[in-house]
């Protein structure tokens, strides 16, 4: 160990090179891992406060509205029930779109139609079968048409899936190349150290004694490099909306700026430690047959 | 006891670095193996040490045949040994005490053991008092009984030498081989390789001739010689 830290500290400018390509490298992985955590999130928090509205026709005689409220009431699927009446709409588009009050103004009548807003179960939203029970509601007399954002959830969820995957994809040549340049810098530390190897063989070290110095030192900058990532990316996720401000608006209380889940973080450090070892290893065997 | 039967080496198609060499050393012995350059010395040095394998022939240490002995024990028979060079080969980034000690870590002892076989080593050389120097603050003379340290730090069976005294004056390397000298005379067999026929003839005990891969002479001075040297 002690040989180890002196040759980390020896060589400390080529290991920072090394340590710098590393930290690139998982900072990448670590921040698409992050974005994908927080689409993961996003589509989460959509799914949760799940609404589907269906808007009823205004000619619908009282009975077939009765009816689509009975048979949304009868479904398992929904926890809550909501009646929107076409004076409510109005009220709400005005308070949301106050710029557009002139526009109201000028049509006369209210152009919005009543509607049954059912919230669903967080479980029940994704399924098949509630597509077509809201198919199946959408089909009854008196109901107009439906709306619910399961588009947006799906959307969020693929958004987070290629996020995941461009982050393996453009993390994984990194690694790939932090894996290569760890091999060399191990191979250089193991050429510089020529002599000492030499005598240490002379000695009478046996090869793993021999090895593990730098089997230390490859698993150290693995680690080392990871690590300063995983505080990088922590910066980041903690600076990134402080930089973005309120530009936000309403969206500040959907993007919450997750960071790595713990086992993610762990993974990431794990991962280079083996990285760091097995780029050691593959210069050992090349380069010190003893 | 180190025993040789028939040894043949050959580095390139058609050129005998050794060429059936027989010889039998016995504990406790002091061997010069002297000859000039290319006769081979280092070469027979190295097979001892199991550093390169001969073409042909047989080694036997203690009753073991070097030759057959798996890759990954050759460290134990190394631990048996020491081993001396003319260019010294010291770690000039590491303390005196580091560059001794060194066969000690590899063995695993604690600290404080090492610290006193180290101490006692470095006496022996009369070197104990520049411990925690570096090699470069030390002269030559000084550079080669911190190599001589440790090789004889692991208290080693066998002490080999390849041209100890190549880079030192005659003063200095009389002073050096009487190191050797005493080491034996605490039972570790010495083997050195040199050209020195001053040192040779003052020192040597039992003498073989090499030339061109051949012994060409055997020479065992009497016993009482030994003490008459000291």
């Amino acid at each position: 160990m002690r040989v180890a830290l002196s040759s980390l500290w020896q060589y400390r400018a080529r290991n920072f090179f090394s340590i710098t390509i590393i930290c690139l490298s998982f900072l990448i992985l670590g921040v698409f891992f992050s974005l994908s955590n927080n689409l993961q999130h996003i589509a989460r928090q959509l799914s949760e406060n799940m609404v589907v509205a269906f808007f009823l026709d205004p000619a619908a005689p009282d009975r077939e509205v009765r009816e689509v409220e009975n048979r949304i009431r009868a479904s398992a699927s929904v926890v809550r029930l909501n009646l929107v009446s076409r004076e409510e709409a109005l009220e709400r588009f005005r308070k949301n779109f106050p710029e557009l009050e002139e526009i109201l103004k000028n049509l006369n009548a209210n152009p919005f139609p009543a509607s049954v807003e059912a919230t669903l179960k967080k479980d029940a939203f994704m399924s098949e079968a509630t597509l077509a029970w809201i198919a199946e509601i959408k089909g009854l007399p008196g109901v107009q048409d439906v709306q619910f954002n399961r588009d947006w959830v799906e959307k969020m969820q693929s958004l987070s899936r290629l996020a995941r995957a461009v982050g393996f994809f453009l993390g994984g040549i990194l690694i790939l190349a932090s894996f290569f340049i760890i091999s060399n810098v191990i191979r250089l530390n193991v050429f510089s150290r020529k002599g000492e190897i030499e005598i240490l063989r002379l000695v009478g070290a046996t090869n793993t004694f021999i090895r593990l110095p730098f089997l230390v030192e490859g698993i150290s900058l693995g680690i080392l490099g990871s690590g300063l990532s995983l505080a990088l990316l922590y910066l980041l996720v903690r600076l990134f909306p402080l930089y973005l401000g309120q530009s936000l608006g309403a969206l500040q209380e959907m993007i919450a700026f997750r960071y790595l889940s713990l086992p993610q973080s762990l993974s990431l450090v794990a991962g280079s430690a083996v990285m760091g070892m097995l780029g050691s290893l593959s210069s050992l065997a090349r380069f010190l047959k003893i | 006891m180190i025993e040789l039967y028939h040894i043949w080496k050959q580095y390139q198609e058609g050129q005998w670095a050794l060429s059936d060499v027989s010889l039998t050393v016995g504990d406790g012995d002091f061997w010069f193996i002297t000859g000039p350059s290319g006769s081979g010395k280092s070469t027979l040095l190295k097979i001892i040490f199991r550093e390169i394998l001969p073409t042909r022939g047989q080694i036997v240490i203690d009753g073991v045949n070097i030759l057959k002995l798996a890759d990954h024990r050759i460290y134990r028979l190394r631990r048996t040994m020491g081993i001396v060079f003319q260019d010294f080969r010291l770690l000039f980034h590491r303390k005196v005490f580091d560059n001794v000690a060194i066969s000690l870590y590899v063995g695993g002892l604690p600290l404080k053991e090492i610290r006193r076989r180290v101490f006692n080593a470095l006496r022996l050389v009369n070197l104990h008092n520049r411990m925690w120097d570096y090699p470069s603050h030390l002269s030559y003379g000084e550079q080669q009984r911190v190599a001589i340290a440790r090789a004889v730090v692991n208290e080693p069976q066998i002490l080999l030498a390849d041209e100890p005294t190549g880079n030192l004056d005659p003063e200095l390397a009389f002073e050096i081989i009487s190191v050797f000298k005493e080491i034996n005379r605490r039972g570790t067999t010495v083997i050195i390789c040199s050209h020195d026929k001053e040192l040779i003839r003052h020192f040597g005990d039992k003498i073989l001739f090499l030339f061109k891969g051949k012994i060409i002479g055997k020479e065992v001075l009497p016993s009482s010689r030994k003490s008459a040297t000291l």
